[in-house]
């Protein structure tokens, strides 16, 4: 895809549409934090565990669907033990996702994280314009405002913080940066016999985290296609990238993560 | 059951629960949470066919995973020992875990005879807020089984076999929704095994 | 003050962690999971497990839980004194440091909730139980923690506390 200019760098800091200290708040602003605040609450950490728990049982669905094609009449046998096999635990799951050779299963297990990712964008997207939020126009949104709005309202819902870093070329291209993805941010892959060399350390752990990005990826494209961007034209990848800080990579997970979007048709089909 | 010990025991973990809800901890709008367990659920609903006997597994066994963990952090936040009687555990899973999580307090009732099994009476529950089941998913799907798992796997992180299902669900028509939890026994802690 | 070493055992009875500072003044210095330590690790085991099982029988009954059982908070010998923390999940954490100090406890609590639990528990990619299988309980298990992040945020943690 030719690039005629270099994708420039646009940070949100100083957008007047979104304040972020809250010294003259409109009433309706006011209003709006308070609603928010009055709204029944739970503990982020049990959100955040069953965001990650979506990974391990994926994998768990697509390996019980492969039993049932292999065998059917085992099937009905199997079915009288249910309660009696052990669970195998998360990580056990997610290191499965290593070990695959046929391409159709690990596919099949990415695709399926992508497609809750898909379902939560959109009602993420729908949740947020029905808040009636009176810092956010929907109406007037064009794509780059509407990528703004997926950094920083939708990323701070769903985990805490806003995208470090958005560029685009104004032409259809984004990058979205998160140097700490929250849902991974702490993750490291355990050698727990000390066998492998630090790369085949590092290649594994990449490969074992790679399934986790895909329910952002599905939430991004979920989210565009709530606001008017069919899913069919628009491609969502995401790829580690270094982080600025070498020595962080010490203390949490080793790598950012760059989402690239690239919307085809940068037409916004409006909802009647 | 109702000594004055007791009682000023349940107070200290009351206020326990909500110092640690209120002070420590991040919150977040549960309707997040219950659109996305939405998702999820409808998702199984998909791939298994809407054969809600799997389904229930598979969220009984996601909520199993989480369990082992989430008590870890459920321990560092309140410093709590393992519990002496089944009696405070119940007090301790209703106005602690609860409370910690979910902002709930859950009412304990219907103790057996041998005091080994209670229940939870859930109301407000942020997963089903807003959720109506179809006809044939009202008869077999139990809604909310992700918290049997976690309820089990963490219990079981610490030594209680505990056996934990639903009884009841408003959202299969139900006058409200019930949690059994039954102590099968106390695991036995392990010792070291003796080489020759 | 300083520190010694460091041990993690779980409630399979297996050390899954340890780390031994043989230059007092440099953090990263010294052994983590070494092979020589696996012997010391079973005789620290034991001598907790027994001294455990003793200070249990002859405390009286708490009358309320919270009070705590008479769980051993440090055991002291000449040269060193080990100070213990432990988890209603089966997890001793043991200290072993210089006299300079008689209590650790918010030191350990520290390591437990802020590295064990958020780069061991809540870390998908790694194990919660470092048991896989029957033959690995009782004290036979050969697994250990051996994570980037958690060793690292553990040194940086205790190295301003190791003189």
């Amino acid at each position: 895809m030719q690039q005629q200019q270099q994708p420039s760098n646009i940070t949100r800091r100083h957008d007047p549409s979104h304040p972020h200290h809250h010294h003259q708040l409109t009433e309706e602003q006011q209003q709006f934090q308070l609603f928010q605040e009055s709204l029944p609450k739970i503990n982020r950490l049990v959100y955040q565990m069953l965001l990650n728990e979506i990974i391990p049982t994926s994998i768990s669905v697509q390996n019980r669907l492969d039993e049932s094609d292999d065998n059917s009449d085992a099937e009905q046998l199997k079915k009288l033990s249910i309660s009696e096999k052990p669970v195998v635990p998360s990580h056990k799951l997610v290191s499965q996702m290593h070990e695959i050779k046929n391409e159709g299963r690990y596919n099949n297990i990415l695709e399926r994280i992508r497609t809750i990712g898909f379902k939560l964008g959109c009602k993420i997207a729908d949740l947020l314009v029905f808040a009636n939020n009176p810092n956010l126009n929907f109406r007037d949104m064009d794509l780059l405002a509407i990528m703004k709005f997926v950094c920083r309202d939708v990323w701070k819902l769903v985990f805490g913080k806003q995208i470090d870093n958005l560029k685009t070329n104004h032409r259809g291209t984004f990058y979205l940066i998160d140097y700490s993805y929250q849902p991974i941010k702490n993750f490291a892959l355990n050698d727990d016999t000390n066998k492998l060399s630090a790369e085949e350390l590092e290649k594994k752990e990449l490969k074992s985290v790679e399934p986790f990005l895909e329910l952002p990826v599905g939430i991004i494209k979920g989210v565009l296609e709530a606001l008017g961007y069919n899913a069919k034209e628009t491609i969502c990848l995401a790829t580690y990238i270094d982080l600025p800080n070498e020595d962080a990579s010490h203390y949490g997970f080793s790598k950012g993560i760059s989402f690239h979007v690239q919307v085809t048709n940068t037409t916004r089909q409006q909802q009647p | 059951m109702s000594s004055s010990a007791g009682q000023q025991q349940i107070k200290t973990l009351k206020v326990l629960g909500e110092d640690v809800w209120k002070n420590k901890v991040e919150k977040i709008n549960s309707e997040l949470f219950t659109l996305t367990y939405g998702t999820i659920v409808s998702q199984l609903c998909q791939d298994y066919d809407r054969d809600f006997e799997k389904i229930n597994d598979e969220l009984y066994k996601m909520g199993y995973n989480i369990g082992v963990r989430i008590i870890e952090d459920f321990l560092a936040r309140t410093a709590l020992p393992r519990c002496t009687d089944f009696n405070t555990t119940s007090e301790v899973i209703s106005k602690v875990a609860f409370k910690v999580f979910l902002n709930l307090t859950p009412t304990i009732a219907n103790w057996s005879q041998s005091n080994d099994a209670f229940s939870l009476i859930i109301s407000d529950n942020p997963l089903s807020d807003f959720v109506e089941l179809p006809i044939d998913a009202m008869k077999s799907l139990w809604y909310s089984n992700v918290y049997c798992g976690v309820l089990k796997g963490a219990l079981e992180m610490v030594q209680l076999d505990c056996d934990v299902s639903f009884v009841s669900d408003i959202l299969r028509g139900d006058n409200q929704t019930e949690l059994r939890i039954k102590l099968n026994k106390v695991l036995k802690d392990e010792i070291p095994v003796i080489e020759d | 003050m300083t520190i010694y070493s460091f041990w993690i055992f779980d409630k399979h009875c297996n050390c899954i962690f340890d780390k031994e500072w043989t230059i007092p003044s440099q953090p990263r210095s010294g052994t983590t999971n070494s092979k020589q330590n696996e012997n010391v690790a079973k005789l620290l085991y034991g001598l907790i497990f027994s001294l455990r099982s003793i200070t249990d029988k002859i405390s009286s009954d708490p009358v309320d839980f919270l009070s705590q059982k008479n769980r051993i908070r440090s055991i002291t010998t000449g040269k060193c004194r080990v100070h213990l923390f432990e988890t209603a999940t089966g997890f001793w954490f043991a200290l072993m440091t210089d006299f300079k100090q008689d209590d650790y406890y918010d030191i350990l609590n520290h390591i437990y909730k802020n590295i064990f639990v958020r780069f061991i528990s809540l870390n998908y990619i790694s194990p919660s139980d470092f048991v896989e299988n029957e033959d690995e309980k009782g004290g036979q298990g050969i697994r250990k923690i051996n994570n980037k992040n958690f060793i690292n945020n553990l040194e940086l943690f205790l190295s301003p506390l190791i003189s």
